[in-house]
């Protein structure tokens, strides 16, 4: 290889985070694509050394799953890429700090409805915090984020009337309503501080049952 | 105000505007971040994590970080860009409020530092000392949502 190296650097190299599955991903040098490869390190903020991930050593993918490395979110972290092509390399371009608790992206949360005459029940379910293995025991984001909230919208298909709904626990109970009449729920999360809030999901619709009196 | 929390330590209760003060730090952190070439080094998290202290030295050890965010760090967290000074003196002044809050706890006697936190906080001040003071203190702005997820 190269002493001093002289191959364009990797562009816009970031972590992107989804319920903590922390991906770094990056683009290729400029006007390069085929036969880059790739180097990836990686630290814990305030720690001396960078440590090498060998999966993602000489790769041609442009992305690698730190999710395993940086799954302390107590903690804060750098990753850093390096490119190389025929005997050339770049030099090591880092990302900004990252801090997993305040840097993902949340999910809509699960969202399941009934009904009876008069009323919709529903139960809201956040989403998990990546985990390396099926088998590993599932910690919901609802212990991470502990202030965790639910913002909570209900259609009435027939009158286009729409409530909003903000609660705290996981289950809300819509009363007088209308007999036979369908409804769309659909809900948020919204973590007050650090201020997170995933989409809105998508819409669940459901039918109060008929008036059997009418 | 809006997104201010009370934060309880046993008897006692202290309201801070952690919202604000996220969403100020929010916009500054990679320009502020980005001024900090040390990656090696922690001020708060050296050698060991904030999370290592006792749930019953929270009050003390929060009290002497809010203290000395406004005795040491703000004070020399000028930059060029009058945006970003701005964001930091929103920032220290809602430090300052917050350190008054604190005021009553320690008057009640209900913030005391044993000697193991007491250790934790010279470290801290040994981190800080041992860089050239605008690199301290740019590090440690840097390192505020290490402090305010610690305390969240």
């Amino acid at each position: 290889g190269e002493l001093y190296c002289s191959l364009p650097n990797p562009r816009n190299v970031h972590f992107e985070s989804v319920n903590m599955k922390n991906v770094l991903h990056w683009s290729a040098p400029e006007g390069m694509g085929d036969g880059v490869l790739y180097k990836v390190k990686y630290s814990v903020y305030g720690v001396g050394k960078w440590i090498r991930k060998p999966e993602c050593r000489n790769t041609n993918r442009t992305w690698c799953d730190l999710s395993s490395e940086t799954s302390d979110y107590e903690e804060q972290y750098y990753a850093s890429v390096k490119a190389f092509l025929n005997g050339r390399c770049s030099d090591w371009v880092e990302t900004a700090r990252f801090n997993p608790l305040t840097d993902t992206k949340i999910d809509p949360p699960m969202v399941s409805v009934s009904s009876t005459e008069k009323s919709i029940a529903i139960i809201l379910t956040a989403p998990e915090k990546w985990k390396r293995s099926p088998e590993r025991e599932s910690v919901s984001l609802l212990q991470v984020y502990p202030g965790l909230q639910y913002n909570v919208s209900v259609l009435n298909k027939k009158t286009k009337k729409r409530w909003f709904f903000s609660i705290n626990n996981n289950t809300l109970l819509v009363p007088w309503l209308e007999p036979g009449t369908a409804y769309c729920v659909s809900a948020q999360i919204h973590v007050p501080t650090p201020l997170l809030h995933s989409g809105f999901s998508k819409e669940y619709c459901i039918s109060t049952l008929k008036d059997k009196t009418a | 105000t809006v997104g201010n929390k009370i934060f309880h330590f046993g008897p006692c209760r202290v309201s801070m505007s952690m919202t604000e003060i996220r969403s100020g730090f929010n916009t500054i952190k990679a320009n502020i971040q980005a001024r900090d070439p040390i990656r090696t080094l922690s001020i708060l998290s050296y050698p060991h994590s904030l999370h290592k202290v006792k749930s019953s030295d929270r009050c003390c050890v929060s009290h002497q970080l809010f203290n000395f965010y406004v005795d040491k760090v703000f004070r020399h967290c000028r930059t060029e860009d009058p945006y970003i000074n701005r964001k930091i003196s929103s920032i220290a002044n809602s430090f300052l409020s917050i350190r008054r809050n604190f005021q009553q706890c320690q008057e009640q006697k209900n913030c005391v530092c044993d000697q193991e936190s007491l250790e934790k906080l010279k470290q801290v001040l040994e981190n800080y000392e041992g860089l050239n003071v605008t690199a301290a203190a740019m590090k440690a702005l840097g390192e505020l949502d290490i402090l305010l997820d610690w305390m969240e």
